[in-house]
Parts: structure tokens; C-alpha cells; sequence
């Protein structure tokens, strides 16, 4: 026990000196998370609350046109605008604004459109109750047009044109119901009992979105949520570097070599690193969650919410921390430079971060990436915060993510041992 | 000499991982207690490698070596505890002070508490480091680095020390300082192996000496022996070019 508190002692006082370590291990990371936060807030707030960009041009003017402008601005997946650079959009004007990357998307609703559907609808009415040759032809269909920015993602624009069909479907009944009732208000004589608004009496079905979280009050998904977490373990992670750093640097220097003359345990002294670093990730979170919590609210941020479980937040920290470590001692033992520590150790961390949706979440990937990074220790440990902070999860829910980073540092240790020995049977 | 041997070096061979030829080949040698032995040798003759495989910091390609009656082989740990290291390169802690190195160094050993502040003042005084004592070893000069150096590997003295090169890069003051204290604790009873480039130090320093090259050696005995036994040698120095050449070693 003496030997493990002298080996902390050393390393801590070690570390404590050394400022531009300290500066990189505590205060980069924290620059990182409040600019990736900022920039990715950004981003996130253009696709997804104030929506994306579509100019409308209604030469409508009636039901459809009116319903399909208003359909687009509830749905809060857009921004519509009816004007470009100050004067009334107008067909060839969206056109133009659309290829030169104005907007994303164009929507142009043709004149007559809503007469051309209530004509077609009535022709079809008067058809089924036989006061009109059934062969008698339909009035032309209408063409909604739909510029698109070749940079637009598949995905907004399949939710545009969806929108489009609904409202088009939407409206096409309400004319129907509208336009049967007529008939049959003519045919009933008792008027009293002629449905009033059948149309919107027909809406039976209604959707309610809501976040799957299991904690009481809804945390709606936000950078904040998803980036301070994803930064507070990449900057723990790359504690590798200086971990390794002053691993290499001890064999270089020689004390290493001292040490193996000594009656020590080469545990012992990779033990009062671990013990070390351990806390160093810690204070890393510590600070992180802090960043999430003061700061970034100051700049307009949303605040961090840390779901329901501290316990499970404490279990989930040290266990990253632990793999953290793990990970920094391992490279340390196989890096025979310095420069070796610090190519290894930061090329796979950022590797290791790409596949495990720090820089990206996971959910926008590929699927045969999304497949690849489970293999990240970044990955388990990011899941395990999203559920916590995210879905309200309590400890039960980190403890497979908790169990994955232990055995990932278990993994590491005993590698870290293997090659220790065979290095030294040269 | 009285025939009590503390190290025992029966047909020591080691052959590195990928070298072609062995670093030591079946060295046999046999080192009494409370002697000084010099292991002379150019770059790259084997001083190095034997005295590592002797501290325990890898094992022979065949051969056996016993230290104070122990084999080398299942003993490792114990004979750790009786054996002291100064190695060639200043291995301590350059972030550190002179006084928090040798503190770790000392629980490392497992001593702590009130003997082990009283041996690291009770050196420090002895080398002229006192007063430094509180400052980081990075301010150090090459001579304070090898005294503290040499401190780390006798604090919680050993029986027997190993020294590899141990003044090499220091003023004429601190080799003085350095040889008289490993003189003094040799006096005491620890026996000191010790490899050097200096054989003008090895000369007055040994009470015997081996010649290694190229993994072999070539000759053992007391420095005047050596001198008697080579025609027209005057010196150690002498003698070890007389033996090993003049052609140039990497």
C-alpha cells in the first residue's frame, strides 16, 4: 500500500507540474465542447427548428393552395416564404432562386387547381348517384411542381413531398365530403339532419409525437444533449496521450529500467497511474457536465439535463474513466517513442470517436458503419449516456454499457501485461 | 583475497532477439565479497548486457549465474532486495525534486517514514545536495544529476552494487566526490560492480578487473597483475589497448 500511495504521489506531482499537459487535458477539451456545441447547435436548429428553407408561389389562390401554405407551416419542418429578395415569388423567379442555392426547395401550386379537383370531385359525385353519364370525362389533373436543390437530402425532400400528397389528399376529401353533402342536402328533404362539418367530424385518427423518456417532463433532444456527453468522453479517452506520453517517456529516460531492478511489481507502478488518470477523467466529466450546465446556457444554449440518475452517472463515469485508462497504459506499453505513443494513441482515438458517433450520431450513418460501432468503447460509453440523459434511464440500464467499459479495461490491462513481459524476454 | 564468492557466473551466454551474434558468449566469472570489480570493456563489448542480466532485467540465452548463494533463476525478487542499480542514463525524474525522487525511489524499496528521511538527508548531505534538495532535477547540472543518480541506487543499502559507468560526463570534482563515497560504502561491506571507460579510474578504484570484448573475457585479475602480466605495459590503459586494439567499436 505504501509503494501504490508513493507510486500516486509521484505521478500526481508529476502531472501537476507539467501545465501545458494539464492545459491540454482540461481546458482543450473544454474550448472543443462549447465550439463543436455552438457549431452543431446550429446546424441542428436550422434542419430541425426553424426547418429548411422552400419558397411558395400559390397561383391558386383558394383551398388548395391556402391549405397545402398552411399544412407546410405547422408542420414546423420549414421555413415558407412567398417572396424572394423583397418582391412576390413568381414561377420563374422560384425557379431561378432554387438553382442558385436560395432555397432548397420550390413548391408552385397552378392556377385553378382547387376548381380543376372540386370540378373532377363533382363530376365523380354525380357519377356515383347517376345523374351523369359515367363515361363523360374527367377535367385534366393537376401538376404541382417541385424544384429541388440538387444538394437537398433525400430524406427532407421525401418528408416535402409527403407533406404535399397528404395536403392534396386531404383537401381532395374535405371537397368530396363538402360536395356529397351538397348533393344529398338536395336529395334528403329533413335538411336538420344533413351532416354538418362531416369532414372534420371525419378525423379520427390523431397523432401525438412524444420522446420516448422514461423520466417525468420531456427532454426534447438538443446539441447539448447529445454533444457535451459525446465531447466529455472523447477529451477522457484522450487522456492517452499524455498517459502514454509519460509512459514512454520513463522507459526513455531510463527510470523504468531502474525500476525493474527494484523489488516492485510493475502493477504497482502502472496501478498508481491508473489511480491517477482515473481521477484526472473524472474532473475531465466533472467539468465537461459543468460546461453543459453554466456555460453553454450563457450563450443562449439550452441547458443540460442530466435525466434521473446520479448513481447511474457515477457508475457510467468511473467505467469510462477505468476503459479510458486502460486504453492510455496499453499504447503506452506498445509505443517504444514517444512519437509512436502520441501517432497511435490519437489517430485511434479519433478513430474510435468517428465510428462511435461523437462526431456524427450513430443514427445518421450508414448501416454497415452503425455496425462498426459497437466496437467502439466511445460507442458503449455514449449510449449509456444518451440513456441517461436522454431516456431517463436509471442504473439498471448503464450497467451493460458499465459491464462492456470494465471488461474493454480488463481487455487492455491484460494485454498491457503480455506485452510487457514479452518485451522484456528480448 | 578470501575465497568468498557473493556472484558466480558459470558459461553466461545472451543472444538478443534477431542478432546474429551473441551480445555475451559463455562468460564465466567469479566475484568475491566486498571486492570492487571493474568490468572493463570498449562500446559494445557486453559490460552492459551482463550486468543486466546479473540485475535481473532479462534472462540469459543459457548459462547460470548465483548471487549470494541464490540462483538468479526463481530468486529474482529476493536477490532485488539485496542488489543496488545505478544506471548509465540519469534515471529519475527530471519533473521532480531531488527530495521527492529519492523519496520514491525509497518507498520503491519499501522503506518509508522517519529511516528513510533520515537516509535520503544523510546522502544528500554526504553528495553536497542539500541544499538543493527542493529543486526540481531539471535545474540540475550534469554532476548534481550523476550524484543523485548514484544516491537512488544506495539508499537502502545493498549488499552488492552495480554501477554502469557511473561518472561518466562529470567535472573532476563530482567523480572525486563519487569514487570516494563508493569507496567508503565499499569499506563498509558492499561489494561494487562496476563498468567504466575510465581506466585510469579503474586502475586506482579496483581491487580487480575483467577485460570483456566482443562478448568474451579476455582477462581477469588484480590492475597490477594486468600490468605485470603485459610486456610493455606501464598502465591499465595500456594494457586494455594491447588487448583489445585499436580498431575503432560502435
Amino acid at each position: 500500500m505504501i509503494k501504490l500511495l508513493a507510486a500516486i504521489k509521484k505521478e500526481a506531482l508529476i502531472l501537476l507540474r507539467d501545465r501545458v499537459g494539464l492545459a491540454v487535458l482540461f481546458l482543450m477539451p473544454m474550448i472543443l465542447i462549447f465550439v463543436m456545441t455552438l457549431i452543431q447547435d446550429s446546424a441542428f436548429k436550422s434542419l430541425n427548428e426553424r426547418g429548411i428553407p422552400i419558397v411558395f408561389v400559390d397561383n391558386d389562390k383558394d383551398s388548395l393552395g391556402i391549405s397545402i401554405a398552411q399544412g407546410l407551416l405547422n408542420s414546423g419542418m420549414c421555413t415558407l416564404n412567398f417572396s424572394i429578395d423583397g418582391k412576390p415569388a413568381t414561377s420563374e423567379m422560384l425557379e431561378k432562386a432554387v438553382s442558385d442555392g436560395k432555397f432548397l426547395v420550390g413548391v408552385v401550386v397552378p392556377k385553378g387547381a382547387t376548381e380543376t379537383i372540386r370540378n373532377n370531385v363533382k363530376l365523380l359525385v354525380n357519377q356515383t348517384l347517376g345523374e351523369i353519364d359515367s363515361l363523360q370525362k374527367q377535367s385534366d389533373s393537376i401538376e404541382i411542381s417541385i424544384f429541388i436543390d440538387p444538394i437537398t437530402k433525400k430524406s427532407f425532400l421525401t418528408s416535402v413531398t409527403s407533406s404535399l400528397r397528404e395536403f392534396i389528399s386531404e383537401i381532395k376529401t374535405k371537397i368530396m365530403f363538402q360536395t356529397f353533402s351538397e348533393e344529398l342536402s338536395e336529395l334528403i328533404p329533413d335538411k336538420k339532419n344533413t351532416p354538418k362539418n362531416a369532414f372534420a367530424q371525419s378525423q379520427i385518427i390523431k397523432y401525438k409525437e412524444v420522446y420516448a423518456s422514461k423520466q417525468i417532463g420531456e427532454i426534447v433532444p438538443n446539441a447539448v444533449q447529445h454533444n457535451v456527453p459525446a465531447w466529455a468522453i472523447f477529451a477522457m479517452f484522450f487522456i492517452v496521450l499524455p498517459l502514454a506520453g509519460s509512459m514512454v517517456k520513463e522507459k526513455n529516460e531510463g527510470s523504468v529500467l531502474r525500476l525493474q531492478t527494484i523489488p516492485t511489481s510493475f502493477l504497482i507502478l502502472i496501478n498508481g497511474k491508473i489511480v491517477v488518470y482515473i481521477f484526472v477523467c473524472l474532473i475531465q466529466l466533472a467539468l465537461m457536465l459543468s460546461v453543459g450546465l453554466f456555460l453553454l446556457p450563457m450563450f443562449g444554449l439550452p441547458t443540460l439535463n442530466f435525466g434521473n440518475s446520479f448513481s447511474g452517472i457515477i457508475i457510467l463515469s468511473f467505467a469510462t474513466a477505468f476503459a479510458a485508462t486502460g486504453y492510455g497504459v496499453m499504447m503506452g506499453t506498445i509505443a517504444s517513442t514517444e512519437q509512436q505513443g502520441a501517432i497511435m494513441g490519437s489517430l485511434s482515438v479519433l478513430l474510435f470517436s468517428a465510428i462511435g458517433g461523437v462526431w456524427v450520431p450513430t443514427y445518421v450513418m450508414p448501416e454497415l458503419m452503425r455496425n462498426i460501432s459497437i466496437v467502439s468503447p466511445l460507442n458503449w460509453s455514449l449510449n449509456g449516456f444518451y440513456e441517461l440523459f436522454l431516456r431517463g434511464g436509471g442504473i439498471a440500464d448503464v450497467l451493460g454499457a458499465a459491464l462492456k467499459l470494465f471488461l474493454f479495461f480488463l481487455l487492455t490491462m491484460s494485454v498491457s501485461i503480455i506485452v510487457n513481459k514479452f518485451k522484456r524476454k528480448i | 583475497m578470501a575465497n568468498n564468492p557473493i556472484i558466480k557466473i558459470c558459461s553466461l551466454s545472451k543472444t538478443f532477439v534477431g542478432a546474429s551474434d551473441p551480445a555475451v558468449r559463455d562468460v564465466s566469472l567469479t566475484i568475491e565479497t566486498s571486492e570492487i570489480f571493474g568490468l572493463l570493456g570498449p562500446n559494445g563489448a557486453g559490460k552492459t548486457t551482463t550486468i543486466s542480466i546479473l540485475c535481473g532485467l532479462f534472462p540469459p540465452s543459457s548459462g547460470s549465474v548465483t548471487i549470494d548463494g541464490m540462483s538468479l533463476d526463481g530468486n529474482i525478487d529476493h536477490i532485488k532486495q539485496i542488489i543496488g542499480v545505478v544506471p548509465q542514463d540519469i534515471a529519475l525524474y527530471p519533473m521532480l525534486t531531488a527530495r521527492e525522487n529519492l523519496n520514491f525511489y525509497g518507498h520503491m524499496y519499501g522503506l518509508s517514514g522517519k529511516p528513510l528521511k533520515d537516509k535520503i538527508e544523510l546522502w544528500l548531505n554526504n553528495f553536497g545536495l542539500a541544499e538543493a534538495g527542493n529543486n526540481r532535477l531539471s535545474s540540475y547540472s550534469g554532476g548534481m544529476k550523476r550524484r543523485l543518480n548514484l544516491i537512488a541506487g544506495i539508499l537502502h543499502d545493498p549488499k552488492i552494487l552495480f554501477l554502469d559507468e557511473p561518472t561518466v560526463g562529470v567535472d573532476v570534482q563530482s567523480r572525486a566526490v563519487i569514487i570516494d563515497h563508493l569507496k567508503e560504502l565499499n569499506k563498509a561491506g558492499t561489494t561494487v560492480i562496476y563498468t567504466s571507460h575510465h581506466m585510469e579510474e579503474a586502475e586506482l578504484f579496483c581491487s580487480r578487473v575483467a577485460i570483456i570484448d566482443n562478448g568474451n573475457i579476455i582477462v581477469e585479475g588484480t590492475p597490477k597483475q594486468l600490468i605485470e602480466n603485459n610486456e610493455g605495459c606501464s598502465n591499465l590503459e595500456s594494457v586494455f589497448l594491447n588487448l583489445t586494439k585499436r580498431k575503432l567499436r560502435d
